[in-house]
């Protein structure tokens, strides 16, 4: 690896002296990191500093729903928004959805990844089959889902009927409307997440184990280590840096997840399977500045959880 | 999301100043051509954005308007029309969107927002329309804002309880219910059929309405007849003590919250899957088209009240208002809301959707229609939604999502939320 970089920055530094000499070229030369970090700089400060800003100073604002601006509002939103009752059943259920979906995500991409990472026949055929579910649209996945879910003529509750299943577990046709109760639409949209989810993980994961030199697993071999034990003290181990960039994208993704849940149930019955996401969207409806002030809550609670994530995961010891 | 405003905005601003200047140009050239010649007139473009009626592909209100768009293209060449359409059960979230990011329709049909008059944003009535007075007086109130209306009914309706004759007799049922009571031991005895017995939609398409029909029968309402929100009244809760009653039951659809009128409840009882429903007139076109219940199949009653039938039922009319734009602009837009609201125009869209239509002319011309004649006479003696400033805007959006979940959660805290939203801050 770090062969790698000194031969990419080496045309870099001028093998001779400048051409061009004397106080200017100096202040040039200073100036010069401004060129490079410059446009990365105002794409960051344009893209993602401004909407922030703005997001910030319209949770202050006294903002009609049709857009209008009537002056300072102080904390008005924010009081107003701590005293919706349904403030913290919705961010119980963010929380439900992302233990669930980024922890079971994880548990079933480490065995596809060391499957996969496996020379077996027809192993090009499955690595493009796991593409699927990411190249697809997040969307049009969720509506595919919705559809099969639909009561009267969904395939899974056809495929249910005609097994017998749903009749097992005691539901009629009519109360197969999975997604029209709040329990049942939250376990099959975490089942939707962690589908689409997949993909991403376990590709992360097997270029990780795939960074793991060979000749440490020969020498494991030449010690007379058993597979599993090569697994837990050497794949594990190495596999930690991956693991750590896989898990922190996928808590950062699942918590902004929008296209499953609003595509599934528009967060409904009220706001019974909305996460705190889809709740601040529910809430532009009737208020603007309340949704910026949820924006801002959602804002700090993903800088929190990356930041303890950050802090008990060691990052800067192991993964860099 | 603030951002992308900024730049809609922006990119507003500089068509909107490019439509100026063409503007501009055509004006000085017609100008020009008054001296001259009756020569051409100025190239202006009116944007319709409209609520959708249809229940699909093959019924859907573009085609209708687009019949409009072209006949006034055909007498004014020099105006394009372009039409949009919006489902019901998007409408306010796709309009509110749109109209936060400043992009302005010029005619807006569908929901009054009195928010858009106090934010300057209408015309008044009476500069849009040769008649002003064209619409029923019906709604005057509701589509007025400090006795200046600002929005014309393009489309009304009346509600009452629809039953499916054929399963009452199964069912052996006498008589249409006219009290809860009643309604509770008929719905259940068609639920036993393995029946939809009461189908209740409070999903979001229009739980305002089937709400409201529920409270004005144990005498509540949105709001007292001085205009102040009672959402959490004494009277709203009994009604919704009794729909919990009616869906514990078993006796309606499984979960209202997610059941929208047109849809889901429309479409059972066109099947023949529902005992009983409150609807307007449209449901009749829904049943047709289905074919599975003759006429004769169905019926009409009032709607059951705790203790009798509610004798004001609901009257609804959807608007059609039109939003601020340039002077050159107007005498065109005016033309064209008058040819979009003319008998021929206003009858086309009642016969094809089996509802009223807004002006009175229209409506005095379908007294004696077999399916609509009833409702026509009913419409002078309902009660409306509210016309408070914050209705369409801030109160409704919120009763759409969060009213259908008082049926089988904790109700009053529901309406307390919604109560509180409807008159804090």
């Amino acid at each position: 690896m770090s062969n790698i970089e000194i031969s990419v920055t080496d045309p870099m530094v001028p093998p001779s002296p400048p051409v061009m000499s004397g106080p200017r070229r100096t202040i040039l030369r200073r100036l010069e990191p401004i060129y490079w970090l410059g446009p990365a700089f105002l794409l960051i400060a344009g893209v993602v500093i401004t909407p922030v800003f703005f997001m910030v100073w319209s949770s202050f604002r006294n903002i009609d729903s049709v857009g209008f601006d009537h002056g300072w509002a102080g904390f008005t939103s924010y009081h107003n928004l701590f005293a919706l009752p349904d403030l913290g059943p919705v961010m119980m259920r963010t929380i439900v959805w992302l233990v669930s979906v980024v922890g079971a995500t994880m548990l079933i991409s480490l065995p596809l990844a060391v499957l996969l990472n496996r020379q077996f026949p027809g192993r090009r055929a499955v690595r493009m089959a796991l593409v699927a579910p990411w190249a697809t649209s997040v969307f049009m996945t969720a509506i595919i889902f919705r559809w099969m879910l639909q009561p009267q003529s969904g395939l899974i509750n056809i495929v249910g009927h005609a097994l017998g299943l749903l009749h097992n577990i005691g539901l009629t046709s009519a109360q197969a409307d999975w997604l029209g109760r709040p329990g049942s639409a939250l376990v099959w949209m975490i089942i939707v997440a962690i589908f689409v989810s997949l993909p991403f993980t376990t590709y992360t994961l097997l270029a990780g184990m795939q960074a793991i030199p060979g000749d440490i697993y020969e020498a494991a071999k030449v010690d007379g280590a058993s597979a599993w034990r090569s697994f837990s003290a050497i794949t594990l181990p190495l596999l930690k840096p991956a693991a750590v960039v896989a898990l922190l994208i996928n808590l950062m993704n699942v918590f902004n997840s929008f296209p499953i849940i609003w595509e599934m149930t528009r967060g409904g019955p009220g706001d019974q399977t909305a996460t705190s996401t889809v709740f601040m969207y529910q809430l532009k409806a009737s208020s603007i500045p309340m949704a910026a002030a949820m924006s801002v809550l959602n804002f700090f609670v993903v800088a929190l959880i990356v930041i303890l994530f950050l802090r008990f995961s060691n990052w800067k010891e192991r993964a860099i | 999301m603030k951002g992308k405003e900024e730049s809609m905005k922006k990119r507003i601003a500089t068509t909107v100043s490019l439509a100026m200047i063409t503007s501009v140009l055509g004006v000085s050239a017609s100008s020009f051509g008054a001296v001259t010649a009756k020569a051409s007139a100025p190239k202006v473009t009116i944007t319709v954005l409209g609520a959708d009626y249809g229940s699909g592909p093959s019924n859907t209100t573009s085609t209708y308007w687009q019949h409009i768009a072209q006949g006034f293209m055909k007498l004014y060449p020099n105006v394009t029309v372009k039409t949009s359409t919006i489902n019901w059960n998007d409408y306010n979230t796709k309009v509110t969107a749109q109209i936060q990011n400043k992009n302005y329709p010029d005619v807006l049909q569908g929901e009054f927002f009195p928010q858009y008059v106090s934010d300057g944003l209408l015309y008044p009535l009476s500069k849009v329309l040769s008649n002003p007075n064209a619409g029923s007086p019906v709604f005057k109130s509701s589509f007025s804002v400090k006795n200046v209306q600002y929005a014309m009914p393009f489309v009304t309706s009346a509600r009452t309880m629809f039953y499916n004759k054929k399963l009452f007799a199964q069912a052996k049922i006498s008589a249409p219910p006219t009290t809860w009571a009643q309604l509770l031991t008929d719905a259940k005895a068609i639920a036993k059929l393995g029946k939809i017995g009461y189908s209740l939609p409070l999903g979001p398409e229009e739980a305002q309405a089937e709400s409201y029909l529920w409270m004005l029968g144990s005498g509540g309402g949105w709001q007292n007849a001085k205009g102040q929100y009672t959402i959490n009244s004494k009277a709203n809760l009994k009604a919704f003590a009794f729909l919990k009653q009616l869906v514990a039951s078993g006796a309606t659809n499984p979960n209202p919250a997610t059941w929208n009128r047109t849809a889901d409840s429309a479409k059972a009882f066109a099947n023949g899957q529902v005992g009983m429903e409150f609807n307007g007139p449209f449901l009749t076109a829904t049943i047709a088209s289905a074919g599975v219940l003759k006429p004769s199949d169905y019926a009409t009653a009032a709607i059951p009240g705790a203790n009798g039938p509610v004798i004001k039922t609901l009257g609804v009319a959807d608007a059609i208002q039109v939003f601020k734009s340039s002077a050159a602009k107007l005498p065109w837009i005016k033309k064209f809301m008058d040819y979009a609201t003319n008998n021929a125009n206003q009858l086309a869209f009642a016969h094809e959707y089996a509802l009223l239509p807004g002006t009175v002319s229209a409506l005095n011309s379908l007294k004696n229609d077999p399916i609509l004649g009833s409702f026509v006479k009913a419409l002078p003696h309902t009660v409306l939604f509210p016309s408070s400033a914050n209705w369409t805007s801030t109160v409704l959006p919120a009763i759409k999502i969060q009213i259908g979940t008082a049926v089988t959660g904790n109700a009053s805290s529901v309406l307390n939320q919604l109560q509180t939203l409807a008159t804090g801050g």
